[in-house]
């Protein structure tokens, strides 16, 4: 037994030396990190992120970035877990010396390592991390998602002017940090409107029974449900509606969390009727999105979804502002995010002062019909 | 080099201390042969109690770590003073309802930030001051366990019944125990809010009490030092087997069914006691 | 607006028998189990799960009947539960080891076996085919129910019968009882404890997948970690019922359940997840031994 301990102990720093030497990438290459979650029950975001990435990565390296140079991603899996993301931050900072990071996945992982690339004076560039206060964690904080400060609103001004919605009652998962910023969205919106709250549930976001919220929700009779909640769950609360007997006429309104195919093949008709807004959508019919849908059908064969979108027109964005800034250094870079303007998948984009997103004209409210999503006319 | 090494592996240095905090904390409590589940949410009062006098209260660091241990302490007291005559399963499943009473009103209150946690914590935790509380912590472990409490702690180890028989006050050192553990674990709890920007309510659930109680388990508790080495090796060895990332979880598992089955006294095996 | 809310009140009544008969159905097995065994034994959620699967499967795959699909998740998942206590449980039990350590042992064993399923199987919530059971609603009085819910409650009460019956009345229920009161005794007048032990962990493997099996379908969500929050409510169900007391369960697991449900409708859901764990800790410092005393299992 004191020879195995020994042994264990022995073999600690051995291999954490191993582990500082596997330093990457050739000189003449601009290599830069990208933080996402590419295993772990949440890897499907991560790696429809990564295709994304390397789609617009293999055009971007048709004719490279600062005169022809090779443009490489050095990958950091987080496993959706906020303490690895920030080891991977440190890791591509201090060990790769990346003049620029993209991600991480999750808003979560973002407060957490956002204020390391901050304090690093290394720029960060959060493509789907769509909660309330990213960009203030610091000057070096960027991100290419549309916030749903500016998604949400669209969609509650749609429901409003085409469906006469003066009272709502609100549901969301308290236990979970993407519902619960999209239900502040949500609250604020509904003032700002003056669309009447009548009552506001929670579940947890692995619950499987909503009867006492919607039983409660029923005896109001609001005109709609707002629902801020990730898919598994909505779609459970589409479903519980219909076992309760809830009005057919009472749409439910979402947050970005709806906005996922797996609603309708999940609560199938009873999601009929569900309104969702979109920074981007499948079917947008100009010439730049159907190539991207084609090109990534052909290399992954799968449907692209709104975060492959993102990760697509973001990767673009910031080799632009690469070549901008004549020179892989981070304070460069910093400086040519902040001018570049580029139209892409998503609509047109620039940053505004505060490095988000400045035009928001690209969001789209979409209607749930017979399972499957389609622009609201 | 050196530098650059520091700061690339900066959080994980600082786990290991934290870590090894934490497993002497449940140390303390597997020492007079009970089990507490609720170290992790020991660890979130005390993360969030010290962020919101930091943040809120601008209290000085040092009144904000007391604090951190005071208020686990009380929490402790609340949750062990009725299991004290029952048997040992009360209290561990008395400090599952703990963990989770906490992330409930964590979740719900806006005080606590709910689902999105506090952030903006500002960085006090400093290296010399996570490994200078270790040491002290194990030092004053290697003291007791030298002492007649020490032995005292043994022999309700051994065979509770009997060591009541021998004159130990059997409720006392129960509760004593705990009270401590909740200490040493909200203490971490503070060093590991002040050294990362942000925590949340998630982090302190049901995974990370279990992964707690495998780090002791791993290194034994037949000595302080035990438990200290076991939290070294399952902080470090997932960073260095990226493959063990995924099956953190099935390893830690694994590991505490081996060491109650197969090697009930640890890594270490040897004992203060006998040490010197 | 008061009105408005009260007018619920009879719905939310059922919802909240139905969900407090899950609670119950599920903690009947895992009161069964500590009140012979003595034993907490962490593993029971994993067969809430395994049942839920195999009958997923079953009706997914084999495309059986739920009447076939459900007795037979039952056995095979009481099979495992009978290998599980041989390799984990039995050797402590020869060892006299401490009773903390079979909870341990098993802690570890759950947390191994759930993030294998999770690895296996992601975490996405699986449903059973829709033909597998009606939900339509049946309105009685102005209260919607549904045949899986009638399920639910007829089977927590029939399996409830069920037990009783067995414990008082049978050999089988006397050699229980005389293991649960000490096993040692047990052995010298001749029961078999290895086969009561083999017996019982049976008995509660299935119970668990029958729970399994009936609350996926009720709720139509199955996914791996599903036992892992029914464990964490199943622990408020037998403390304040009174560890291994099978009518306790019935009755703490109802009384959670329906006040779960009033304080969402009428108080706050924020804090509907609270109410079992508060009743726990309430019942620790006031009356440790659960509602009815000592459990009847070690009453002789």
């Amino acid at each position: 037994m004191n020879k195995r301990t020994l042994a264990t102990l022995a073999l600690l720093p051995i291999a954490t030396a191993a582990a500082i030497w596997t330093a990457p990438a050739k000189a003449e290459d601009v290599t830069i990190g990208a933080i996402e979650i590419l295993t772990g029950p949440n890897s499907r975001y991560g790696v429809a992120i990564k295709n994304g990435f390397d789609l617009a990565l293999d055009e971007v390296n048709k004719t490279g970035v600062l005169g022809g140079k090779k443009l490489v991603i050095q990958y950091e899996d987080t496993a959706g877990n906020k303490d690895q993301a920030v080891n991977a931050a440190r890791k591509l900072i201090g060990i790769g010396k990346v003049p620029l990071l993209l991600g991480p996945t999750l808003s979560n992982e973002m407060f957490a390592a956002g204020p390391v690339a901050n304090e690093q004076k290394i720029p960060i560039v959060g493509t789907s991390t769509t909660a309330a206060g990213i960009t203030a964690i610091g000057p070096y904080v960027f991100r290419t998602s549309l916030p749903e400060g500016d998604v949400i609103p669209v969609t509650l001004k749609a429901a409003q002017t085409k469906f006469g919605i003066k009272k709502v009652a609100v549901m969301y998962a308290n236990d979970d940090a993407f519902s619960k910023s999209g239900y502040d969205v949500f609250k604020a919106s509904l003032e700002k409107l003056g669309i009447q709250t009548l009552t506001t549930e929670t579940f947890g976001s692995k619950d499987s029974d909503f009867s006492a919220q919607l039983t409660k929700i029923k005896s109001l009779n609001p005109d709609a449900i707002v629902v801020s909640a990730l898919v598994e769950p909505a779609s459970g609360i589409l479903l519980d509606a219909r076992s309760i007997g809830l009005d057919e006429k009472i749409r439910f309104i979402g947050g970005n969390g709806f906005n996922s195919p797996k609603l309708g093949d999940i609560a199938g008709e009873a999601a009929d009727g569900t309104l969702v807004g979109s920074p981007w959508f499948i079917a947008k019919a100009d010439a730049m999105n159907t190539k991207f849908v084609a090109d990534y059908r052909a290399k992954y064969k799968d449907d692209p979804d709104q975060f492959s979108a993102q990760a697509y027109d973001t990767l673009h964005i910031v080799a632009l502002a690469i070549d901008k800034a004549g020179a892989a250094e981070p304070e460069k870079i910093k400086a040519a995010l902040q001018t570049t303007k580029y139209t892409g998948v998503m609509g047109p984009f620039s940053f505004t002062d505060n490095r988000d997103p400045a035009d928001s004209s690209g969001v789209v409210v979409l209607e749930m019909k017979g399972g499957k999503f389609q622009i609201l006319k | 080099m050196f530098d650059s090494f520091f700061f690339s592996y900066q959080s994980l240095i600082f786990a290991v201390g934290i870590n090894g905090l934490l497993a002497l904390s449940m140390y303390t409590v597997l020492a007079v042969g009970q089990l507490s589940l609720g170290q992790a949410a020991f660890m979130g009062i005390g993360a969030y109690v010290s962020t919101l006098l930091t943040l809120d209260a601008h209290w000085p660091f040092a009144a904000v770590l007391l604090a951190a241990m005071v208020v686990p302490a009380l929490a402790a007291l609340l949750i062990g003073g009725p299991t004290l005559k029952l048997t040992g399963v009360y209290l561990a499943l008395a400090t599952i309802a703990l963990g989770e009473i906490l992330r409930i009103f964590c979740n719900a209150s806006d005080l606590t930030g709910g689902a999105l946690g506090l952030s903006g914590i500002p960085n006090k935790t400093s290296f010399g001051l996570i490994f200078a509380v270790l040491a002290l912590a194990l030092a004053g472990f290697v003291m007791v366990a030298r002492s007649r409490l020490g032995r005292a702690m043994e022999a309700m180890r051994e065979d509770e019944v009997a060591a009541g028989v021998m004159g130990v006050n059997l409720p006392v050192m129960k509760l004593g125990a705990l009270v401590v553990s909740a200490m040493l674990a909200g203490l971490a709890g503070a060093l590991n809010a002040h050294a990362n920007s942000f925590i949340g309510p998630n982090d302190y659930g049901f995974d990370q009490a279990v992964t707690i109680l495998s780090f002791a388990l791993l290194g034994g508790i037949g000595s302080p030092f035990g438990p200290v080495l076991g939290a070294v090796i399952l902080t470090v060895l997932p960073e260095l087997l990226t493959a063990l990332h995924d099956f953190k979880l099935v390893v830690n598992g694994f590991i505490i069914v081996i060491a109650v089955l197969f090697m009930p006294r640890g890594l270490l095996i040897w004992r203060i006691g006998r040490v010197g | 607006m008061f009105a408005q809310i009260l007018q619920q009140l009879p719905q939310q009544l059922l919802n909240g028998l139905v969900l407090g008969s899950t609670y119950a159905l599920f903690a009947l097995g895992f009161t069964l189990m500590f009140g012979v065994l003595g034993v907490i034994n962490l593993t029971y959620g994993f067969y809430f799960t395994t049942g839920a699967f195999l009958a997923l499967y079953g009706t997914k795959l084999l495309a059986l009947p739920i009447w076939l699909a459900l007795p037979g998740a039952a056995i095979v998942t009481g099979l495992i539960a009978v290998l599980f206590d041989a390799a984990l449980l039995t050797p402590l039990r020869r060892k006299k080891a401490p009773e903390l350590a079979s909870l341990m042992v098993t802690l570890g064993a759950t947390l191994l076996l759930y993030s294998l399923m999770t690895a296996t199987f992601g975490t996405e919530i699986r449903r059973l085919p829709p033909a597998v059971i009606s939900h339509a609603a049946i309105i009685v009085g102005g209260i919607r129910m549904n045949w899986s819910q009638i399920l639910i409650m007829g089977t927590t009460v029939a399996i409830v019968a069920a037990l009783l019956a067995l414990i008082r009345g049978t050999r089988f229920g006397l050699s229980m009882r005389a293991l649960a009161e000490n096993g040692e005794a047990a052995q010298l007048m001749g029961v078999d404890t290895d086969a009561v032990v083999r017996l019982v962990s049976l008995v509660s493997g299935a119970l668990g997948a029958t729970a399994g099996v009936l609350i996926g379908l009720n709720f139509n969500a199955i996914q791996p970690y599903m036992g892992e929050s029914m464990m964490l409510k199943g622990f408020a169900v037998i403390i304040i019922g009174g560890l291994g007391d099978i009518k306790g369960a019935l009755i703490a697991g109802l009384v959670i359940g329906v006040l779960e449900v009033l304080t969402a409708g009428f108080i706050s859901s924020s804090y509907k997840d609270a109410v079992g764990f508060i009743l726990l800790v309430t019942t620790l410092w006031f009356r440790p031994v659960g509602l009815f005393g000592r459990a009847p299992v070690k009453r002789a």
